[in-house]
């Protein structure tokens, strides 16, 4: 990969990233008009209109929230696919969404859904149970000081099954309304506000500095563990402290938003065809992409029906199944 | 230099190295050979610190390897694994360049040094020209090649290389020894290496170390343990030693052992075999393919049928070269020929040294003899008509038949015997 082609897909792909971004903020049930878009965006001693309150207090945090979530979802993609050596894991093979899905239904069905000071409980619930989660398989998989790769998908899975299980049973037989927990299991970014994303943010940076501090030990990890290791890597270190920051940023997505499938799985996949696999250039523009399509996702799933909703896990999952189905037949020789 | 000292490993209960003590100097070039599951690849992984040991340590310039991090570790020691395949999609350059790993800052940003070793190393294995190639794309010499250049690039003092030709062409495993060879001697690296290959690991390593059930069976220089019995008590396989004519170094011949899985046949029929100077090559092969029991004798050490019956395993009545034949050698013989079912007389030339051969079958009158006299007796006796003599009096027994055609001779043998 030539350094100047690099530089001209990252150019490309934050330019699109600003127009999708001023794109998300005019559509919705209300179009707004590109100039009145940009001047409540930039002159803050402007009085409110009604234009810039959407804007400001209804699309912006949405809009933003969307690229963290977006962002997230393939930054932890890449991460997993990177230590586990497979493309196809998502962050959420590791029980997270399962553990974040079951204890946010457990706070809807039993009605714990009060606020604590600004903090709603579903997304507290969601995240301890995400994290109680990983945990959980963390340990289930760990061998003496080591945590093999396949015990920990493996872990994984089996742990995601019986947390599905519990939730669905909770489901069958609890009395509340259901509408609530199945719009938060198939994701979704409605009535987002800046106290979302000041929940996400946080949390977004603290699992983001590690990642960034092992990024080369990354791509080193590619070569195998046992090459890693004789390459000066010190291997379990890395790979505990990556799971650890990965699962960190994902359960704080997944609180605010749901389970939004596909995005981790698929746009890492699609940022390597484009980049290539060294992680220093994979992860940034792994992130942009992530963002531009769970923005332009919700920005679809907030447009295409008003004014009725449709959760944007099933946009995203309806785009991003068949493009995945695609790079299975066509990537059937190998090499990733 | 690299010293382990009372090193054990086992995976759950089952030991696989067992307190074993070993020095290597450096700039030596030594192979580990030994068995399958004998623990050749759990000590290079112990030795390259992937895996630790359960008992005793590992010193590399008296430095416990435990007291190493992975980084210092890896400027001074590096691995060329088994299996070279990488699933993606980096480049040779890329991929070389990632020896340069332990030196490199956290963000790997790569230095003018780097670039240099890199380039250095790309030229010793030859791998220049396809630095913006794709691994995948390369050939088995060609990828190993690259592995080993990214090894190199580690700059390490010693390295360690898991069996890197098994999967090789001939043409590539003499290339990645000669290159081998080529770092151990003039940019003195200590090398170290896991072979399967005795005959290849004899003839470029100046020491071998054997191992059998995770302790060191020999070691030594290739002619010390390359020898038939450490070879047939640790591999169970037999074999000939013989002297590589173009390194002097010993060479290591597998005795083919076609009746291994088929022994009923071989137990039935036994055939005795009385030839000499090469008289018999043509029949110890033909006979060999019928899976039976060979026994020859009495043959002079060193002769070319002795050579052949001997490599293919076969008990010979045999004495000194150039000796004559005498009594109690022939009571040896005799002890063979009774065990035979059938006597079969090459058409050998008969001297004073080993017409009592043919004499000792006249003591024979019910065992079943066959003659091949392709050449008349007359133009191969050397005793003043005593062979021949002794040839008339057994063609005229009934249990003797000569033949002209050896083909005619196996066909009548396989014929009443149901071969």
């Amino acid at each position: 990969m030539g350094n100047k082609k690099t530089y001209l897909i990252f150019l490309f792909s934050l330019i699109l990233l600003f127009l999708i971004f001023l794109l998300a903020l005019m559509i919705g049930s209300t179009p707004i008009p590109i100039r009145t878009t940009i001047d409540s965006l930039f002159s803050f001693d402007s009085e409110l209109t009604r234009f810039s309150v959407i804007i400001r207090q209804i699309r912006l945090p949405r809009v933003i929230l969307s690229f963290l979530v977006g962002s997230a979802l393939a930054i932890a993609g890449a991460v997993f696919q990177g230590i586990i050596r497979n493309p196809m894991v998502d962050p959420y093979i590791v029980g997270i969404s399962a553990g974040a899905g079951t204890a946010a239904t457990i706070a809807i069905i039993f009605n714990m859904t009060w606020s604590l000071f600004y903090f709603n409980t579903i997304p507290l619930f969601a995240f301890i149970g995400a994290i109680i989660t990983v945990v959980l398989v963390y340990n289930i998989s760990k061998v003496g000081n080591k945590i093999p790769v396949m015990n920990f998908l493996l872990a994984g899975v089996a742990i995601g099954f019986i947390l599905d299980a519990i939730r669905s049973f909770l489901m069958v037989t609890g009395t509340n309304d259901m509408q609530q927990v199945v719009f938060w299991l198939m994701g979704s970014l409605a009535g987002t506000s800046w106290r979302d994303i000041r929940i996400v943010l946080p949390y977004y940076f603290i699992g983001l500095i590690p990642i960034l501090l092992y990024i080369k030990d990354l791509n080193i990890i590619l070569l195998g563990e046992d090459n890693a290791q004789t390459l000066g890597v010190e291997v379990e270190k890395v790979k505990k402290t990556l799971i650890t920051s990965a699962t960190l940023i994902t359960a704080a997505v997944v609180s605010v938003s749901g389970s939004i499938g596909f995005i981790g799985l698929v746009m890492p996949h699609m940022a390597r065809m484009l980049i290539g696999p060294d992680h220093r250039k994979l992860i940034p523009f792994a992130a942009i992409l992530g963002g531009i399509f769970l923005m332009v996702s919700d920005m679809l799933a907030r447009s295409l029906m008003p004014p009725l909703e449709i959760p944007v896990g099933i946009i995203t999952a309806i785009a991003g199944g068949p493009y995945f189905i695609y790079l299975l037949r066509k990537n059937k020789s190998g090499g990733w | 230099m690299l010293e382990i000292k009372k090193l054990s490993f086992a995976y759950k209960e089952e030991k696989i190295i067992n307190d074993l003590d070993l020095y290597i100097k450096m700039n030596e070039f030594i192979a580990i050979i030994g068995p399958n599951g004998s623990g050749k690849s759990t000590l290079i992984k112990n030795l390259s610190n992937i895996i630790k040991p359960d008992k005793g340590s590992i010193y590399l310039d008296y430095k416990n390897l435990n007291d190493l991090s992975a980084q210092d570790l890896a400027k001074k020691l590096s691995v060329v694994p088994q299996n070279t395949n990488v699933d993606f999609d980096f480049t040779v350059y890329d991929l070389i360049m990632m020896g340069r790993n332990p030196y490199q800052n956290r963000w790997g940003k790569i230095t003018d040094n780097d670039r240099e070793v890199v380039i250095e190393a790309m030229k010793l294995t030859d791998t220049f020209q396809f630095k913006d190639r794709r691994l995948m794309n390369l050939s088995g010499g060609e990828k190993q090649r690259v592995i080993i250049a990214r090894a190199l690039a580690q700059e390490p003092e010693v390295l360690l290389l898991d069996e890197p030709t098994s999967s090789l062409d001939i043409n590539y495993q003499g290339e990645i020894f000669d290159l081998l060879s080529y770092l151990n001697n003039k940019k003195n690296i200590t090398i170290i290496i896991v072979s399967h290959d005795l005959n290849l690991a004899s003839q470029y390593c100046n020491k071998l170390l054997l191992l059998n059930n995770g302790e060191i069976y020999s070691i030594g220089n290739p002619d010390e343990v390359l020898t038939k019995k450490n070879i047939k008590d640790v591999y169970n396989a037999e074999v000939s030693i013989k002297e590589n004519m173009i390194s002097g170094r010993p060479y290591v011949v597998l005795i083919p052992n076609k009746h291994k899985f088929d022994k009923k046949n071989k137990a039935d029929i036994n055939l005795h075999l009385i030839c000499g100077g090469g008289s018999a090559q043509n029949i110890i092969n033909k006979l060999y393919n019928l899976n039976i029991n060979i026994t020859a004798g009495v043959l002079n050490q060193g002769d070319s049928d002795w050579q052949l019956l001997k490599s293919y395993g076969y008990e010979v009545a045999e004495v000194e070269p150039f000796a004559y034949i005498e009594e109690e050698d022939l009571n040896y013989n005799s002890k063979l020929i009774e065990k035979a079912n059938i006597i079969l007389v090459a058409d050998l030339p008969f001297g004073y040294g080993n017409v009592n051969n043919l004499k000792q079958l006249l003591n024979y009158e019910d065992k079943e003899i066959y003659l091949y006299a392709k050449r008349s007796i007359e133009d191969r006796d050397y005793t003043n008509g005593k062979a021949k003599s002794i040839w008339f009096r057994l063609i005229k027994r009934d249990n003797v038949s000569a033949f002209q055609e050896i083909d005619n001779l196996i066909e009548e043998v396989k014929s009443k015997y149901n071969l």
